[in-house]
């Protein structure tokens, strides 16, 4: 009977806690250029190639959070006004008329990073700048700029640390902002940058290991700059590829980088993340391909598709049956699920005992019991 | 607390009666230094001198620190029309001199023409060619005492033609100056060169858009010398004057009002072309020294020497002692270095420090060019009036390999120096801050190697470490030989002895400090004298003022009785603590005078003995003793090192009687400059080698 009860509640905490089971609804991205100066030209190119490539493919531009440390287009010693390449035959003007840039210059620090993540920010901060995702969203998150052994530098001045983006992506986890999240950076030893993510959920991938140099493309020879860093020009030129309707897998990007063409090794962790990376689409995080649900009439699929959120519970205990009987969860899973009962019979009992409505004769109750206890414990001593 | 404890034990032992405290370390190292203080002078005196002999070795390759400067990264985008316009610009001088003669004021109203028609922002300085004039209250107070205007004619003033290059979206708070120098009267066809290769940048900056720095063309009117009109125009860029100047009324040019800025400057770029080339190549030459051992940053030195040589082709060099070239020891020295570099390299791969002894020949003569001219504190160009104001700045002086005539070469001679000078301002332009990354303090071996500060400190402080240690060695003997009597040691140290001899030491270095000063009195005398003339009436009243020091304090004379003379030991004690004391304070200002003059001082100042003593004893080594103490004397005056070092560098012979004359104008040129290097001369090296001569002459 105990132990019967026990795995009821284990299965509701279960399907509460984890967002695992929520279907995928929306996608959004963070793109972050971190560095200043004019010889960093070619982060900001970096960024806003991505930022290019991540509305071609379907996100639209209320979903993007651009951060840009600096203004390249309009800093003085840029040949062409207004305008960004990343590449030397600038054919591509990646500063055109639709660039919607969130965080901008100074804006650009550690601590609007870190509340954009997490969503803390000041009652003042306008919706658009805020990452207003849900435990249905898929993020992108894409940083670039100089970085080291566990860090990333912002501006010139501060430093992103590992455990500061570890800490930011287990509270957005706590705080169900996401379902999945991608990070990928392109820095020198990018790779260090990961070492202390433990959100589960979380895939990542960086330019270079540790110990190796994330190195620029090439060289515009009318700019006098470098113009876009080799890992981001091997990445769009996977995506240059797509479009929105391709079903290329995530693995088939991760094969695609050359360790000789990018001269540093690109690195993916992917111990957190759970599907298989063969079948996932580079759109459920590059574009924002949903998953359709074709019904016969609209209000019809409205109902569906609440019976199905509504649903969720049994479905829910029946995987859980699944698992038990696979024997296949892996030990965090495990452990989460060791630990949230107790808490949540705890509510559960807090949230009864508010709702009794005679408070005092509960109190002499339990007075009562307490002295008989006390009486027999006595008398057997 | 358990310091505590071991100073209660120290305590108890010296209670109980027995004085002897075992001493800290480094108090011992020290004891055990100045007991040996002869051995260990010569040590530290032959290792310091042996670093100075390895510095070429120790020369790194030069490198650019900043990120930002980028030099060599964007295409030059000068054009054809732009070098012609330049080829126009020169024709047009030439053409105009050839039919007028002497009309100053025209070429520069030519040239200025040029500029406006580019698009720039024109504007005449008219400027007084004042002489430089001895000063002692102005000898630190800046460039600012140009100001100061006498009455001068009408006749004599230069005008100065600038043009401004706005940066089209620039925040006009930086700028650029390319300067350059031109005689319009007396310039040579050669020097025209310079305006068309300026003028050709100048088209190309007009109508570019990346500028973030204003760009300004100073075409300096070299009729007085290239650096007057230059500090000229500074001053009058950094410190507006509000009052009108005469020569602003006399005559057709009026200039009054309107003198144009831009921002601070970031460096600045002197551009000179002379002379034909030695060699198959052009030769660009680069001078950095600014007065008083200052440099601008290496980077910027850098950046022009980057792209001279890997972009435009140039042959690079910088000055060196030519006659250094020749000399065998110093060949001799590299072979022994070159040799012991493979050695070294067959013992331990990894140990390359060996060069080939004609790599050591050429960089120990660079090495020894950049030491004296930095000691000498003499600017060696018209760059030296910027760092004045802290800009960084360099002189640029190319020579082509063809003769100035010769209309086809010309035009490719524009546009690689054009090209030269495109580079070098994209290059800064990308700056963002004030050159910072990179050394100030540096010595040159060869246009791509440097010494460093932190290496070539060592050798100064190897050859200063033993005067300390020698003084005191000497201050103890001193005392145990006044106080024989008292057969206490301690006691003796704490003695007022050394008063006297401090004495003697402040009244000497206050006569070199009146000496110092005298020139500006002389300067005062009425009439025209000839510079033999003024350095006799110097030596006079110098010499005359020394022996009325000695009248007067009999104690300092070295011809008192015994009685009144003071120890001979203390009296060299202080003396080399006061000559270790002054040198240390000048390898701060300048610390190549102080590294040549503590070549000087210290071998002097710790040879040095009684001549009588050693007379007296009449042994073989005594008598060395003497002879050599009297040699490193004699050559310690200052007038016999300049003889020397002009027989060294000119390999002129002898100079005879006009040597005073000669001398006279050398210390001129160094207080016109406002050198530290003559304060030193006056106020440091002739007291101690006056000190030393009363050691040398010391009746004990």
């Amino acid at each position: 009977m105990k132990i019967l009860i026990l795995v009821m509640l284990l299965c509701y905490s279960f399907a509460s806690s984890s967002g695992d089971t929520t279907i995928h609804t929306n996608n959004w991205a963070v793109l972050v250029c971190t560095s200043r100066f004019w010889f960093n030209y070619r982060h900001m190119a970096n960024t806003l190639s991505l930022y290019r490539t991540v509305k071609r493919l379907g996100i639209p531009d209320e979903r993007i959070i651009l951060m840009l440390a600096d203004d390249m287009a309009c800093n003085a010693r840029n040949e062409y006004p207004a305008q960004v390449f990343n590449n030397e035959n600038h054919k591509l003007n990646l500063y055109g008329d639709n660039v919607e840039v969130d965080y901008r210059g100074y804006e650009v620090t550690v601590e609007n990073f870190l509340r954009v993540l997490t969503g803390r920010h000041e009652n003042a901060v306008p919706r658009s700048k805020r990452l207003l995702s849900d435990e249905g969203s898929h993020i992108l998150l894409y940083m670039t700029g100089h970085g080291g052994d566990e860090f990333l530098k912002f501006q010139d001045a501060e430093e992103l640390q590992s455990h500061d983006l570890a800490d930011a992506v287990k509270q957005m986890k706590e705080k169900r902002r996401f379902k999945e999240l991608m990070i990928m950076v392109d820095t020198c030893q990018a790779a260090t940058l990961f070492n202390q993510l433990q959100s589960p959920g979380v895939l990542a991938i960086g330019s270079s290991l540790k110990g190796e140099n994330s190195y620029s493309h090439h060289l515009d020879s009318d700019i006098g700059v470098s113009v876009v860093d080799r890992f981001t020009y091997y990445t769009l030129a996977f995506f240059e590829r797509l479009n929105i309707y391709d079903n290329a897998s995530l693995s088939s990007l991760f094969r695609s980088y050359d360790p000789r063409q990018l001269m540093s090794t690109a690195y993916y962790r992917t111990d957190l993340y759970q599907p298989n990376l063969m079948e996932v689409p580079v759109t459920n995080f590059f574009g924002s391909v949903m998953e359709t649900i074709h019904t016969d009439s609209a209000y019809k699929a409205f109902s569906s598709n609440t019976s199905k959120i509504n649903s969720d519970m049994p479905l829910n205990q029946l995987s859980d049956q699944d698992l038990q009987n696979a024997d296949i969860p892996n030990d965090e899973l495990n452990t989460e699920k060791q630990k949230c009962p107790y808490t949540q019979m705890r509510a559960d009992l807090h949230e009864k005992l508010e709702k009794l409505e005679n408070v005092d004769t509960v109190v002499n109750l339990s007075i009562a019991v307490m002295v008989l206890v006390v009486i027999v414990s006595s008398s057997v001593i | 607390m358990s310091a505590e404890k071991r100073d209660k034990e120290e305590e108890v032992k010296t209670d109980d009666g027995s004085p002897k405290i075992k001493p800290r370390p480094i108090v011992q190292l020290g004891i055990f230094l100045i007991s040996h203080s002869p051995v260990f002078s010569v040590v530290f005196s032959a290792a310091g001198v042996l670093a100075l002999l390895l510095l070429p070795l120790l020369a790194k390759n030069t490198y650019i620190s900043e990120n930002a400067l980028m030099p060599g990264s964007a295409r030059s985008m000068l054009s054809h029309r732009d070098v012609s316009d330049g080829s126009k610009l020169v024709k047009d001088i030439k053409n105009f001199r050839s039919n007028h003669e002497g009309q100053g004021v025209e070429v520069q109203r030519l040239i200025g023409k040029y500029m406006s028609e580019m698009g720039a922002e024109v504007y005449y300085q008219k400027f007084h060619p004042e002489g430089n004039q001895f000063h002692p209250l102005h000898f630190f107070s800046g460039p600012d005492s140009y100001t100061l205007l006498g009455n001068v004619s009408c006749a004599s003033y230069g005008v100065n033609v600038a043009g401004i290059i706005r940066a089209p979206r620039g925040d006009g708070k930086e700028s650029i100056v390319l300067v350059t120098p031109y005689d319009s009267i007396n310039g040579g066809e050669y020097e025209a060169l310079s305006l068309g290769i300026a003028s050709s940048l100048f088209s190309l900056l007009a109508r570019v858009t990346w500028l973030s720095k204003d760009i300004i063309w100073l075409v300096a009117d070299s009729r007085y010398g290239d650096y007057r009109p230059v500090a000229a125009w500074l001053s009058e860029y950094h410190t507006p004057s509000f009052m009108v100047s005469d020569s602003l009324k006399c005559d057709e040019l009026n200039t009054a009002g309107s003198f144009k800025r831009a921002g601070t400057v970031a460096a600045a770029l002197v551009l000179k072309v002379d002379g034909r080339s030695e060699r198959f190549e052009d030769t660009l030459s680069i001078y950095a020294e600014a007065s008083n051992g200052q440099m601008p940053n290496l980077d910027l030195f850098n950046v022009v020497n980057y792209l001279a040589v890997h972009r435009q082709g140039f042959y690079v060099r910088v000055e060196k002692v030519v006659s250094l070239l020749s000399s065998s020891w110093l060949k001799t020295v590299g072979e022994i270095f070159e040799a012991v570099g493979k050695v070294a390299h067959t013992l331990n791969p990894d140990w390359n420090f060996g060069i080939p002894a004609a790599d050591y020949l050429e960089g120990s003569a660079t090495l020894a060019s950049s030491l004296y001219s930095q000691a000498l504190g003499i600017p060696t160009g018209p760059h030296g009036a910027f760092r004045d104001y802290q800009v960084d700045a360099i002189t640029l002086k190319v020579s082509p390999r063809f003769p100035a005539d010769s209309k086809a070469r010309q035009h490719d001679f524009f546009q690689r120096g054009a090209q030269l000078l495109e580079g070098t301002i994209r290059s800064v332009n990308n700056l963002l801050e004030k050159f910072h990354q990179s050394f100030f303090l540096y010595l040159l071996t060869s246009p791509s190697k440097f010494v460093s500060v932190g290496v070539y400190m060592i050798a100064f402080a190897l050859l200063v470490a033993p005067l300390p240690m020698v003084a005191a060695s000497l201050y103890i003997d001193g005392c145990n030989a006044l106080t024989k009597a008292t057969h206490n040691p301690a006691k003796n140290l704490k003695s007022w002895k050394w008063l006297d001899a401090a004495k003697q030491v402040f009244a000497l270095h206050l006569l070199g400090f009146i000496v110092t000063l005298l020139p500006y009195f002389i300067c005062q005398v009425p009439g025209q004298h000839s510079p033999t003339n003024r350095s006799i009436m110097w030596a006079a009243t110098s010499s005359s003022l020394l022996l009325l020091t000695f009248v007067t304090i009999p104690s300092c004379s070295p011809f008192s009785s015994r009685l009144h003379g003071t120890n001979w030991a203390v009296l060299k004690s202080v003396t080399i603590s006061a000559a270790f004391i002054g040198l240390c304070l000048m390898s701060i200002i300048n610390f190549a005078t102080a590294m040549i003059g503590a070549l000087l001082l210290v071998p002097m100042c710790l040879m040095v003995r009684p001549i009588k003593l050693d007379l007296r004893s009449k042994r073989v080594k005594s008598l060395v003793g003497a002879f050599c103490s009297t040699v490193l004397v004699t050559i310690g005056f200052p007038v016999i090192v300049f003889a020397i070092s002009k027989g060294l560098i000119r390999e002129g012979g002898l100079v005879g009687l006009s040597l005073g004359g000669e001398f006279w104008t050398w210390l001129e040129s160094l207080w016109a400059w406002k050198s530290a290097t003559y304060l030193y001369i006056g106020m440091v090296h002739l007291p101690c080698w006056l000190l030393c001569l009363c050691i040398l002459f010391h009746p004990s």
